[in-house]
């Protein structure tokens, strides 16, 4: 019985995992109020992303971009950043936040990003937009570095780095969500409410799951603000969920402005949802209390329905974001299932020295292997010429035609979902978020077991 | 605090030969902790003060083992006097891109503090021309704030020093960088001094100081040492401390006032036909 974490060997990608770095920051970046990046790179660097989240969200939100071509590339390309920021300011009255968020070509013409923000600030917004407030915050994401993961990751840090200010102890504390759903934004909300806590969170997504209005406005936006950013640095604490989607700026909050930091665990199952309340209830001095009890038994009930009878021994594949990734492989083990292949999809070196993957390694009662830097056909190559058997398939959208050509069911979960429908809705952190996982785990193993005709009338009579 | 500066000129001219000597000047003379951080693909800025001493490069590091193992003390060697060493490297001529080098490598020391605020000096040693934003990232926002062109009476040498202007006065605004001078570089060509002082004084700055020719520099290089190690009583050895203590004290830094192409033919014309 053995677990082992390794790269994938096999040279190249076929049907990546994850985009690239400026994914990351554009998706922390629209959970800022009043704020519209820039993306300064090609067109491609801002359509396909915003294509995506779109997808996901089925919601519209606008990011910009410094559209480069071949002279810029050769020339430099700061002036387009010039233009990019004046056209923005005088189009949208209300935006106040703009992150410039490099990319490859940009990262390697190495245009002085940092240099163009200052000049801007001396010149153009003292000029033409004085009585505006303005933030112009340089986000460094070079494509060919780490990922869309890093890329949040550097973002969150970014805009941290730009905004937090110590003042005054605001008694609240900092919970950075990690790249999550609106649903998730909602779980962790009501959590906190439910503890009595008052948090700010990085970043207030919850309304990308908007309303279209009597009055025809249908664009969505964040909802942290400069305010809740700037206090970040007189908070109580940081707890960021996920390691490795916002854990930097966590440490950065401690190691400038001494505010203690609490990294994961990611509160996916029952036992992670319990170790992070436990820790909401450390870090704030308030206790758990009777009602978020009561939500933990509905969600053990709930689990012990499914669990020894239908997940019991199931095997199951997960790829995604590592957190999540990690987070689902607890809870599946906390189900009985065995997740007998978890797939990272880029290079962080990091990931084998993982204490999580380290403890899954340790404790692993059946074969498993992690992969890093892994892509899905990694998942269908071993499905298909490797024997690999699967009950299971725990994946975002991509994954869709290894599910579908190979009859493994499989449940949408992660980034980007845009072949079902309202996925982005629901939680899958929290007490909550385990009901939901754990129900839909078994919906699409009962709609399989039906077309399969897999001892369906066992359905009939549970 | 720390003064980060860094020294450009044309390929060729004895850009980090200078740099070397003036670095030992400062440290033997002077007593001045000096860091040099050699921002040249070919890896050849602290040859002479690490005795010859081959040192893995920063981008050989990023490569052999990885950024996350890549530490100060794996990539900082000590050489002459303490003064600290470090070379980005980069590809090979005809591949890759130098310059994102440079912005990798000078980042990465940022991250792991190796810019100690104990050193009296940074230097950074950069190649050739400012040739595109890569070899830039020296001058850019917070990391050397003046710079130190080398230069000597010839043409091409003297249009390199106009050009390395022409991007000072780009990023002076942006980033606060200014010029501390012309540092000649003597060729013994005709008019060499004065054509100098004209040329100085039409960007705006001042000649710091005129290194002589002496063949004790080409000696000192062939035994893999700095002049002021291997005989600091000659007299080139005092050239240099003269150089290191005018920068110590420098206090003219400018933004420079670069020149068109046809004034600066005429210039040169004017002192090179002299005769």
């Amino acid at each position: 019985m053995s677990c082992e974490i390794k790269a994938k060997e096999r040279a190249g990608i076929i049907n990546p995992m994850y985009t690239c770095q400026p994914a990351g920051a554009q998706y922390a970046s629209i959970g800022v109020e009043d704020c519209t990046a820039i993306v300064h790179g090609g067109q491609g660097c801002v359509m396909f992303v915003r294509l995506l989240f779109s997808q996901h969200l089925n919601e519209n939100f606008d990011i910009a971009s410094s559209s480069l071509h071949e002279d810029a590339a050769v020339l430099g390309a700061v002036h387009r950043i010039e233009g990019a920021v004046d056209v923005l300011l005088m189009r949208y009255p209300h935006v106040k936040v703009i992150p410039i968020i490099t990319t490859c070509s940009t990262e390697i013409i190495g245009d002085d990003v940092e240099g163009v923000i200052r000049k801007l600030n001396k010149g153009l917004l003292k000029e033409k937009y004085a009585d505006r407030e303005v933030h112009l915050i340089p986000v460094h994401t070079p494509s060919f570095k780490g990922s869309q993961v890093t890329g949040y990751d550097v973002a969150v840090k970014a805009f941290l780095q730009h905004f937090a200010e110590k003042t005054e102890p605001n008694g609240k504390i900092n919970l950075i969500t990690g790249w999550v759903n609106p649903g998730d934004v909602t779980e962790l909300k009501h959590l906190l409410r439910m503890m009595d806590v008052d948090a700010t969170v990085l970043f207030e997504i919850e309304n990308f799951d908007s309303p279209l209005m009597p009055d025809g406005s249908a664009v969505s936006h964040g909802s942290t603000t400069i305010e809740d950013m700037k206090g970040t640095a007189n908070a109580i604490g940081t707890i960021a969920l996920n390691k490795y989607e916002g854990g930097k700026a966590a440490e950065y909050l401690k190691e400038k402005f001494q505010v203690p930091a609490i990294i994961g665990p990611t509160p996916i199952g029952v036992r992670n949802t319990d170790t992070f309340l436990k820790n909401v209830s450390k870090m704030t001095g308030k206790p758990i209390p009777e009602a978020l009890v009561r939500e933990r038994g509905k969600a053990i009930d709930a689990l012990q329905d499914l669990t020894h009878m239908f997940f019991a021994d199931k095997r199951v594949a997960i790829f995604g974001h590592p957190d999540l990734v990690i987070g689902l492989a607890e809870f599946c083990l906390d189900l009985e299932m065995k997740p007998v292949l978890l797939l990272l999809g880029d290079d962080n070196p990091t990931y084998v020295k993982d204490p999580r993957l380290l403890a899954i390694q340790e404790h692993a009662e059946f074969d498993m292997e992690v992969i890093t830097n892994a892509d899905i056909f990694e998942l269908e190559d071993r499905i298909k010429n490797k024997g690999l058997e699967l009950d299971l398939i725990l994946g975002h959208s991509k994954g869709r035609w290894v599910s579908i050509d190979n009859d493994i069911p499989m449940l949408r979960v992660g980034f980007p979902v845009f072949d079902r429908a309202g996925y982005y809705r629901h939680p899958t952190v929290g007490y909550n978020g385990a009901i939901w996982l754990a129900e839909e785990m078994a919906n699409v193993i009962f709609n399989d077991m039906e077309k399969k005709k897999d001892r369906e009338w066992l359905l009939a009579m549970w | 605090m720390s003064r980060k500066i860094a020294f450009y000129g044309k390929g060729g001219i004895g850009k980090s030969t200078t740099q070397q000597n003036t670095a030992a000047a400062m440290a033997h003379f002077y007593g001045k902790k000096v860091f040099i951080h050699g921002c040249d693909p070919k890896a050849d800025s602290t040859r002479l003060i690490l005795g010859g001493m081959p040192q893995d490069t920063l981008m050989d590091l990023l490569r052999d083992i990885g950024e996350d193992k890549i530490t100060v003390d794996n990539v900082v060697r000590g050489g002459y006097k303490d003064i600290r060493c470090v070379e980005s490297g980069g590809p090979e001529p005809g591949v890759g891109c130098a310059g994102r080098g440079v912005i990798t490598a000078i980042d990465l020391m940022e991250e792991l503090g190796a810019y100690t605020e104990d050193l009296d000096f940074v230097y950074f040693d950069v190649l050739g021309d400012v040739v595109c934003g890569g070899f830039a990232m020296p001058i850019r926002d917070g990391k050397a704030e003046e710079v130190y062109i080398v230069c000597s009476g010839e043409m091409m040498a003297i249009y390199a020093a106009n050009n390395i202007a022409k991007g000072l006065l780009k990023y002076a605004e942006q980033s606060g960088v200014r010029l501390g001078g012309i540092i000649c570089n003597s060729r013994k060509v005709d008019g060499e001094l004065e054509l100098m002082k004209e040329f100085t004084e039409a960007l705006g700055t001042q000649m710091i100081h005129f290194v002589p020719r002496d063949n004790m520099v080409q000696k000192a290089e062939f035994n893999k040492k700095s002049v002021v190690e291997f005989d600091p009583e000659c007299n080139q050895a005092k050239e240099y401390a003269a150089l290191a203590k005018k920068i110590i004290e420098n206090e003219m830094f400018v933004i420079p006032t670069p020149l068109a192409m046809s004034e600066l033919e005429h210039m040169v014309a004017k002192y090179g036909l002299m005769d």
